[in-house]
């Protein structure tokens, strides 16, 4: 009884105690944050990666593509209806991307997709910009530069931009009517950025009839301008600028034009030797994954447009007949509860009896490109990223603990410190037939409530820098920009990830316990071994 | 008539000073009765706490038994020794050594506290600390009961070890010097109190360099040369020699 009774009592009568104390709680502390934010960092990375396909990706492996995924994607719809949810093909490939009014270019991977399956199979959606605020208005077909307005022309001919009578047509208005309606946060209404002058009318100048003013403005009423082209997503980092709020400035309006470079290659992935063919677009949204090295490089148009420009759609042979269409993933999204690696395994499989299936009458160049395609789940095409930062968590989690292992031998310092000090303890407590065993026990015991109560200063310290940790580096960018580190261009995100997990820091808070007991065993051993008249014998 | 309470047998004990062996005890043999009060005398030096220690079992003699009630203390098991520490000894010190963090009632309580367990402690507890707070009235230290050691006197410190020793009603009182670090004002109270606890029955055996206090005692032996010379009883005078002579209670 008496070790617990005064080990309580050591514990807040002796000064030398909260040395221990502030050694676990900033080991702990340490640890715990390294964790989350390495733990939440490996989280955002997987939901990301996640986020960028479907569960269950038959992967082409080449530019060229391979042909009869469509038959198959309703082959294995119609075959396992309780497995399989939707099925849709994607091309990719490589252009130059470029802005006309700006004379900007740069290398983009361009993704072909059918956007309203696409956007069933993954969580491509969510990262839209301009669909948020106008829900359903991002499309990819055909379509002209949607231009702001005044909507009765002549009563409201004078006003200034700012009147705020300028009106988007009709059918932008209705989506962010609905947004506004649907929209629970307030902050986000509040916070509604998007500029009405998606693209900014240009004001017909006419001389005033009425008035002081010399001009009369008019602005024409809402409606969409200039020649049709097929739209394009453009992501958020090959466009636009990033500002330090997580936001950003872009440059172009919407409807603005854009422009891609293609090489069409042919069935054998061989250059068609057509010369690179130029595709007008309008520039309908950007997209962000959230992934830097994607969203600084994809742009995403429509599948069959693509298609049909990189000659991957039926193309008449010579001897007569046409060449099947190609594309080069088909993403196939699976039901919900579906074991995903067991999927892919019956996808693979019936892949290759499709394949024999098809084999006695398809030509050899297409035989080969099924041959090449191959069934993955997500995470194995992620896989080597995920990994990456799964060793890096290790790694990085292994190295603090490393260096908290020098609070085990600090307590291990403090306790030996202590029992020299208390000797003369030990030697009244042993008089009074205390065995070695109990006051070792009184050591740890001791040990252990410097450990506890570090772990729980700490778990407190720690979890409060977690949550305020973008605070914090906010804070020292703006003492010096310089200590900036968690930077978008090197970590893909641009919030710090700030949550703690309970088994996280249940499992630190418990290695901290028992590294501060195993610190003091030797104190306490020696402690244990003190012979009482050594011990009482001076003053 | 009283018994022989505990007795100790050519008890040998030397100490390594340097290479040379420094032979504190060279063969002394001690015997005290139940009921009573003995005092060890002898120069500074001459090996009266080494004694005591060893009586106590808080040190091992190199050669030589010590038998308390009729139990070698020496043979016993480790378990059976800290029982006799507890229980049937209470030592009280030159130096008092008592626990700094504690108060008074926690520094008296702490023997009751080093032989019960966790949940034990929880059934006794009231029971021992109204013993506790009671043979502290009885030594005149009810105001002081959660006074830390360091805001005593020196007489009242003595007195705190005195109820320490004796709160788990042990059949002998092992005394080193208990008056030492007093002046002789407050060493008397001390020694009166010894006294009268000796009168209700305690046995004592007190430990001392200053032969003025040894008036206190029924008997008083001296510690010269490392053995027990004289046995005197200064009650009524009379001297006998022989180490192994007893003197009985009038
Ligand atoms: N641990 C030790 N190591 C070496 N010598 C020791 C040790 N303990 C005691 N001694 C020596 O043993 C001798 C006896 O010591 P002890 O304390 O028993 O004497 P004492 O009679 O109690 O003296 P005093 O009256 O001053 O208290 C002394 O000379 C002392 O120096
Ligand atoms: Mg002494």
């Amino acid at each position: 009884m008496y070790k617990w009774f005064l080990a309580s009592r050591y514990l807040y009568t002796k000064l030398i105690a909260l040395f221990g104390v502030a050694a676990v709680t900033l080991c702990v502390a340490m640890v715990l944050v390294v964790l989350s934010v390495m733990g939440g960092f490996l989280d955002t990375v997987r939901s990301r990666s996640r986020g960028l396909h479907s569960e269950i990706v038959l992967e082409g492996g080449t530019l060229q593509g391979f042909p009869y995924y469509g038959e198959f994607g309703e082959h294995i719809q119609a075959e396992y209806p309780d497995l399989v949810d939707v099925t849709t093909p994607a091309i990719y490939t490589y252009a130059i991307f470029r802005v006309p009014a700006t004379t900007w270019t740069k290398p983009a991977r361009v993704l072909g997709v059918r956007l309203n399956d696409y956007v069933k199979v993954n969580d491509f959606q969510k990262g839209l910009h301009y669909d948020r605020y106008y829900p359903g208005t991002t499309r990819l077909g055909l379509q002209g530069i949607p231009v702001a307005g005044v909507v009765e022309p002549g009563t409201d001919a004078g006003r200034l931009p700012d009147a705020g009578t300028f009106r988007l047509p009709p059918d932008l208005e209705a989506a962010n009517e609905r947004w506004r309606l649907e929209e629970t946060d307030p902050e986000a209404i509040r916070g509604f950025d998007v500029s009405p002058f998606q693209r900014a009318p240009f004001p017909y100048v006419t001389p005033a009839i009425l008035g002081e003013r010399v001009y009369s403005v008019d602005y024409g009423p809402p409606r969409y301008e200039g020649p049709e082209h097929y739209g394009v997503i453009v992501g958020c980092d090959l466009l636009n600028q990033r500002r330090d709020d997580g936001d950003f400035n872009r440059f172009l309006a919407r409807g603005g034009d854009i422009a891609l470079t293609l090489m069409p290659l042919s069935r054998t992935g061989t250059a068609t030797g057509e010369p690179p063919i130029r595709v007008p677009l309008r520039y309908v949204d950007d997209s962000r994954t959230g992934i830097y090295e994607i969203d600084s490089l994809c742009v995403y148009v429509d599948f069959d447009m693509l298609q049909h420009k990189l000659a991957m759609d039926p193309q008449a042979l010579v001897a007569g007949g046409h060449t099947p269409s190609r594309a080069n993933q088909l993403l196939i999204g699976l039901k919900d509860g579906v074991d995903i690696n067991a999927a892919r395994d019956l996808i693979g499989q019936e892949w290759l009896r499709f394949y024999g299936s098809l084999l006695p009458e398809i030509h050899d160049v297409d035989a080969l490109a099924m041959r090449n395609a191959e069934v993955y789940t997500w995470e194995d095409l992620q896989r080597p990223f995920i990994q990456a930062v799964e060793k890096e968590k290790v790694l990085v989690t292994f190295l603090f603990s490393l260096i908290s292992m020098v609070a085990i031998v600090l307590i291990g310092c403090i306790f030996y410190m202590i029992v020299e000090k208390k000797t003369r303890d030990i030697g009244i407590l042993k008089s009074l037939g205390a065995s070695g065993r109990g006051v070792a026990g009184l050591f740890i015991v001791y040990a252990g409530a410097v450990g506890l109560v570090g772990t729980v200063l700490g778990t407190g310290l720690g979890a409060t820098v977690v949550w305020y940790i973008n605070d914090i580096q906010d804070f020292l960018a703006y003492l010096n920009p310089q200590l900036r580190v968690w930077s978008p261009d090197v970590y893909s995100f641009d919030k710090i990830p700030n949550v703690v997990k309970l088994p996280d820091a249940l499992w630190i808070a418990s290695l901290a316990v028992l590294s501060s007991i195993v610190g003091s065993l030797i104190p306490a051993w020696i402690a244990g071994r003190v012979w009482p008249v050594s011990a009482l014998r001076y003053e | 008539m009283s018994k022989p309470l505990l007795r100790a047998r050519n008890l040998h004990k030397s100490y390594m000073m340097g290479r040379e062996p420094l032979r504190v005890l060279k063969g002394a043999s001690f015997d005290a009765e139940e009921g009573e009060f003995v005092v060890i005398t002898g120069s500074s030096g001459s090996g009266k706490s080494t004694l005591l220690h060893v009586l106590g079992a808080l040190d091992v003699p190199d050669r030589g038994t010590v038998e308390f009630d009729g139990r070698s203390l020496f043979d016993l098991a480790d378990v059976a020794r800290r029982r006799y520490r507890s229980h049937d000894v209470g030592f009280v010190f030159q130096f008092y050594h008592l626990l700094p963090e504690c108060n008074v009632l926690e520094n008296v309580l702490m023997a009751r506290l080093v032989a019960c367990s966790f949940w034990g402690w929880r059934q006794v507890r009231r029971q021992a600390r109204h013993e506790a707070e009671e043979l502290l009235e009885r030594l005149g230290l009810s105001e002081r009961l959660r006074h830390r050691p360091n805001e005593l006197s020196g007489g009242e410190r003595q007195r705190v070890a005195i109820a320490r020793a004796l709160i788990n009603h042990p059949a002998l009182l092992l005394a080193d010097e208990p008056t030492g670090n007093l002046d002789t004002e407050v060493g008397r109270d001390i020694l009166r109190l010894l006294t009268e606890l000796n009168v209700a029955g305690q046995t004592i055996v007190m430990v001392t360099h200053d032969a003025k206090v040894a008036a206190h005692a029924h008997r008083y032996v001296r510690l010269s040369s490392g053995v027990i010379r004289k046995v005197e009883s200064p009650a009524d005078g009379r001297v006998s020699t022989g180490s192994a002579a007893k003197e009985t209670i009038p």
